[in-house]
């Protein structure tokens, strides 16, 4: 069988971006090179969850045409046209004016796409050009040999959830390769493995979570079409991070959500409770009225911006997209950057497979990429953007809109020590949907006969959890996957939506997680 | 030894996404479902390799062959990733709308032409599929498919051994049984009896290197009368949805033991919706019906003992039988069966047609088969019913394909009426309802072009006649000629079924979930309770758990229910402290009676039970086994 040229982890925009453009540009030079892109998901777009308005731009150049057609994917994209900042008060909303808001802030002539059938799209692009996909293989840990890395090696499968053999167990295969490109997302297992050899940035990664629904709307529905609405406050104190979203979306759909800064205080704050408070808000539920939930998840976004960026590139390796976190939170934006960077990535490794060296010195063209390209550019402008808001609101706010005349990098720390020893939302029960619909709606399963892919290493740190932060990972998991029992935590890993939360904001840094088997986790098709 | 595993591109069923639900008509748009491999089909191809691997036959290959849209690629190569050698793809628009004949005779042409051409014309070869598809779940193509080619079938199949022969332990009609070939060809189906080989990583990149054959109807040398839509004897002219079928409105008595009154009823007086409307009987007045002849039903029996499902259907055959005034006739095969005959007709029969030999003592498909086609093909009745029960299924499939039958089955629901459409007009025949899909849709189905209408029926979900010792009729015996040509197959051992705790088959389940606290509360009411209701209620009792309940260490695994533990249909299902997650719901919904006991009143279980009672389960249970050996005594 040939020999992996260029294996890419993660079928999401970033690298079905980065196989597409390579595939483009070695078919039109007439080379050939194996192109191979591996994810943990089932189905393309599964594993994929994103806001949903990005800058189009990025896909003129990627595919050529995209919008032209029937059936093309622009069919399923809306258009803003209408885009509205509020800030909320429990029973009040004020509009402010667009005279106020900064331009980058401003989406008219974005477009609100599910990601998810983004990437299903992109997918079919890619294996039109000759990309192999392979989906339902998780990958556990790059292979590292003399400095560089060769490959990934697959998990094991067939084991009991005691962890013994059975029948059919198979190894974990090696995939060897002359590069791998990660684009494993938000605190991607893989590529949180290689940032650990690498130099640190000056900040570390900080995340949100942001969490989604669709929801079907009867027709001639209030909220219209071609339109986005961004809020601020409420339900969120000054002291989290984050604001609400609702978009226009094809067919009477439209997809709301909330993004919380994961350096929240309260021990018991419930992130997919808080989507369901903010759903109670006047002006929000006037919209979602007989409106009814056809999907929902969660998923983590990395925020910390430029002085969070890690080293992108490695003898053998890349980074690409969320897990390199390429995301400007001054545009809360990010899947074009994914696209961009896939493309930057691309045409560096296509140098890399011209001169058959892989290391470093070859691959650092991917930096000059992104720095041509004018990611590195926007990032930079956005440097101070994040931490300004860990004074909260009132600092954060006008903070951000003088922070790129900061010049120095404003420090900021790891989420889980933004977990304030006491401090509670004491938030009451909402009785819309509660986590076990909502995990329902996620579709996400699991076989339950394997060993669990999550873990407390240290189980006597729960008590000392219990006391100061509530049993934190019973609230803040969207999945409900951690349940507190006589002071214990019992684990539901068949419930996961494989958003990493738990791993970004165990007050202990106490949980690990390893992929399950592949094929498993959320469906998410439309997020 | 080669293997041809049969496969199929199945809708997922287990994992329906509420988008592909038509609310309004409460269908499933079955575009809107991810497809993946048929889930049995998962065990045929690892039973397949390890047979491959235990022959030891250097040559002997492994071929999956899948019939349907260009895009049921994907299972064979998820097949060749698994293990097999080779694939082969059977598509063509001539195939589509083919009912379970028509698949069968089109897959029987190609596994001639493997035969031909693939292993030429080796005849050492084995055939593996999975009994059922999650979608139709007829499980008529293989013994079909066996048919069609004048094979033998071993159904049911557990696990084999290999000491020079094979030998393979399958499930019987009545007990384990140890199977040795006599000749190959043989089609063997499997359970899911193994742990489902992986796909390699490195054999789903090579899998596109491995011969992969796609083929037309014109490549396998089809009668182009017998396949897709113009081959099938049954047609579907109706999907709807099943809470037609049952409306759920759930009663909330008011004391415990008004509740177990309520239970004792509805559990004795059996499933009520699937009986015919009341008081609308057919009449066929002076239109010429469609079909004529007897209407027919096999009598299942073993050692003289009949199965009950037998009794229901000849019920309902004497109630069809009267506005198309016609006889009803039993079949009756075996051997010193005699005794039984008379019997037959004080529960309904007008004529016996009894069918007995020495060889005929046990079941076997062929001479079964043999004997029941040879007295159809004689005496072309009309209609002919089997209990869907595992016998039913391994012989009505190759009874109606050898003679000139439509065959639906596993029917919980069967009437008499026209069915006029433009051009089409056919007089008083037989409606077959079923569910599909899951039991998540019904679908209400005819047989066209052919003398019978053959259908299994599910057992229990018709009322059997009491006996009527002064009905007359009238005895036939038919005599057949079993040739050693026919036993194909040596049953070396049997031995009865181990009743192991199942829940799939229990009548009873008494489930309890998180509600419940505590392991020990979870032993210290629900097992008493269990055995109370052991003692009170004829049918096997299990206990079982939800997810979170298992989790949390109540009970093992082996005792879930729902769609990652155990899906299961008892007679009476009854949850304390369940509150209602989806993956739960869709194991048990197809229980005939569901008690919810929990102390929410929003409890989403309540929308799916019978019965409810908004209480703590510590208060109920007590109560509730008081009430329930009160009852024994009286």
């Amino acid at each position: 069988m040939k020999e992996i040229d260029v294996l890419i982890i993660g079928a999401g925009p970033a690298g079905l971006a980065t196989a597409i453009r390579l595939k483009q540009r070695l078919n039109a030079e007439k080379k050939d090179a194996s192109v191979v892109v591996i994810d943990k998901e089932p189905k393309l777009g599964f594993h994929n969850l994103s806001g949903g308005v990005f800058e189009a731009g990025c896909l003129d150049e990627l595919v050529p045409g995209w919008r032209e057609g029937e059936e093309s994917f622009f069919k399923q994209t809306v258009e803003i046209q209408n885009d509205e900042l509020y800030f909320l008060l429990p029973k009040a909303a004020f509009k402010i004016p667009h005279l106020v808001v900064p331009k980058l802030m401003n989406h008219i002539g974005d477009y609100a796409v599910s990601v998810s059938r983004m990437a299903i799209w992109l997918g079919t692009v890619a294996q039109n050009l000759g990309v192999e996909i392979y989906l339902g293989f998780s990958a556990k840990e790059l292979l590292i040999e003399d400095g560089r890395v060769k490959g990934v090696k697959l998990m094991d499968l067939g084991l009991d959830r005691d962890g013994k053999k059975k029948s059919n167990f198979l190894q974990g295969e090696t995939v060897h390769a002359k590069v791998t490109v990660l684009c494993d997302g938000s605190h991607g297992v893989l590529s949180e493995q290689l940032s650990k050899l690498l130099p640190p940035a000056k900040n570390p990664q900080v995340y949100s979570i942001g969490v989604k629904q669709l929801i079907k709307l009867p027709p001639e529905s209030a909220f219209g079409n071609n339109r986005a609405i961004h809020t601020l406050g409420f339900p969120n104190r000054f002291d989290v991070f984050g604001g609400g979203f609702m978009y226009s979306m094809p067919d009477n759909m439209i997809a709301i959500g909330l993004i919380l800064g994961l350096d929240w205080p309260y021990g018991d704050l419930n992130e997919q409770q808080e989507l369901e408070v903010f759903k109670t808000h006047p002006l929000i539920a006037r919209f979602l009225k007989d409106g009814k939930i056809v999907a929902a998840g969660a998923n983590t976004i990395p925020e910390g911006g430029y002085y969070s960026i890690p080293k992108l590139f490695t003898n053998g390796a890349l980074l690409v997209g969320d897990s390199a976190g390429f995301v400007n939170m001054e545009k809360i934006k990010g899947i074009h950057y994914a696209i961009r960077g896939g493309m930057s990535a691309a045409d560096a490794i296509l140098d890399a497979l011209t001169a058959n060296d892989f290391t470093e010195k070859i691959l650092a063209k991917y930096e000059i990429n992104l720095k041509e390209s004018g990611i590195l550019k926007e990032l930079y402008h956005a440097r101070n953007f994040r931490q300004g808001f860990k004074y909260g609101l009132p600092i954060g706010m006008p903070l951000s809109q003088i922070q790129s005349f900061i010049p120095f990098p404003i420090s900021i720390e790891e989420d889980y020590k933004g977990t304030k020893k006491g401090r509670r939302l004491n938030r009451k029960k909402q009785d819309s949907m509660d986590r076990a619909q909502f995990v329902a709606l996620s579709g996400s399963s699991h076989d339950e006969n394997q060993p669990s892919h999550v873990a407390i290493p240290d189980p006597e740190l729960c008590q000392q959890c219990g006391k100061f932060y509530a049993y934190s990972c019973t609230h803040f998991c969207p999945g409900e996957v951690y349940r507190q029992k006589d002071g214990k935590i019992v684990l539901s890993p068949s419930n996961c939506l494989h958003c990493q939360t738990c791993i970004i904001k165990c007050p202990f840094h106490n949980i690990t997680w390893t992929p399950p088997e592949g094929g498993e986790g959320p469906r998410f098709k439309y997020l | 030894m080669n293997f041809i595993v049969l496969i199929k591109q199945v809708p997922d069923v287990s994992n329906i996404p509420e988008e592909a639900w038509d609310r309004e008509k409460g269908t499933l748009r079955r575009n809107m479902l991810d497809n993946v491999l048929n889930p049995l089909d998962f065990h045929a191809i690892t039973f397949a390799c390890q047979l491959r691997e235990k022959f030891g036959d250097e040559s002997g290959k492994v071929i999956c062959l899948t019939m349907g849209p260009p895009m049921a690629k994907e299972v064979l190569l998820d097949g060749i990733a698994r293990g097999a050698d080779e694939a082969i793809l059977l598509t063509d628009r001539a195939f589509s709308g083919a009912d379970t004949i028509a698949t069968a005779y089109s897959l029987a042409q190609c596994i001639r032409k493997v035969e031909r051409e693939i292993f030429n014309g080796n005849r050492e070869y084995i055939i593996i599929t999975g009994m059922q598809s999650v979608d139709g779940d007829t499980a008529q193509v293989p013994p079909q498919v066996a048919e069609v080619l004048g094979m033998e079938q071993i159904a049911y199949a557990q696990s084999f051994d290999f000491d020079k022969r094979l030998v393979v332990k399958r499930i019987g009609p009545h007990g384990m049984e140890s199977i040795v070939p006599k000749r190959y060809p043989v089609l063997i189906t499997t359970t899911a009896c193994t742990e489902p080989l992986y796909r390699s990583f490195h054999g789903m990149r090579g899998a596109r290197e491995k011969t992969f054959h796609q083929w037309s109807a014109a490549d396998i040398q089809v009668d182009q009368d017998k396949i897709g839509l113009k081959g099938s004897r049954t047609q579907v002219y109706r999907i709807f949805s099943p809470s037609e079928e049952r409306k759920k409105e759930c009663c909330f008595p008011k004391s415990v033991d008004e509740l177990i009154d309520l239970i004792e009823q509805k559990y004795k007086q059996g499933p009520v919706a699937v009986q015919g409307k009341v008081g609308q009987v057919y009449a066929i007045g002076d239109k010429k019906p469609s079909y004529h002849g007897e209407l027919w039903v096999y009598i299942e029996q073993w050692k003289g003992h009949v199965a009950p499902v037998s009794y229901e259907l000849l019920a309902k055959a004497r109630e069809l039988a009267v506005p198309l005034k016609e006889k009803v006739g039993a079949v009756l095969v075996g051997h010193q069966i005699s005794g039984i005959a008379k019997e037959m007709i004080a529960r309904g029969a007008d004529k016996v047609y009894v069918v007995d030999d020495p060889q005929l003592e046990y079941f076997l498909p062929m001479p079964y088969k043999k004997a029941v086609s040879s007295l159809v093909i004689q005496h072309k009745p009309q209609i002919m019913l089997f209990g869907a029960t595992p016998l039913g299924r391994e012989l009505a499939p190759r009874v109606a394909s050898s003679s000139n039958a439509g065959l639906t089955a596993d029917c919980t629901k069967l009437e008499i009426e026209d069915f006029i459409k433009g051009k089409v007009e056919m007089i008083a025949i037989l409606k077959q309802t079923r569910p599909a899909l899951g039991g998540n849709i019904m679908a209400t189905i005819m047989t066209k072009d052919c003398d019978t209408q053959m259908a299994t029926v599910r057992p229990g979900v018709l009322k059997a006649n009491e006996p009527d010792p002064a009905r007359t009729g009238e005895i036939i015996p038919f005599n057949i000629q079993i040739t050693a040509d026919d036993i194909r197959t040596e049953v070396i051992a049997r031995e009865s079924l181990v009743e192991k705790a199942s829940l799939a088959h229990a009548d009873i389940i008494i489930s309890g979930g998180r509600g419940l606290g505590t392991k020990s509360s979870y032993d210290k009411f629900i097992r008493p309770l269990a055995a109370a209701f052991g003692e009170m209620f004829p049918g096997k009792v299990e206990i079982g758990a939800s997810r979170m309940a298992v989790e949390d260490g109540f009970v093992p695994h082996e005792h879930q229910v729902g769609q990652t533990g155990t899906t299961v249909q008892p007679k009476l299902y009854i949850a304390f402290g369940i509150s209602g997650a989806v993956q739960h719901i869709s194991g048990m919904q197809q229980a005939e009676i569901i008690v919810v006991i929990n102390k929410d009143p929003d409890a989403r279980m309540f929308n799916y039970a019978d019965l409810g009672m908004v209480s703590d389960f510590q208060t109920v249970i007590p109560q509730m086994i008081e009430a329930v050996k009160r009852r024994k005594k009286s």
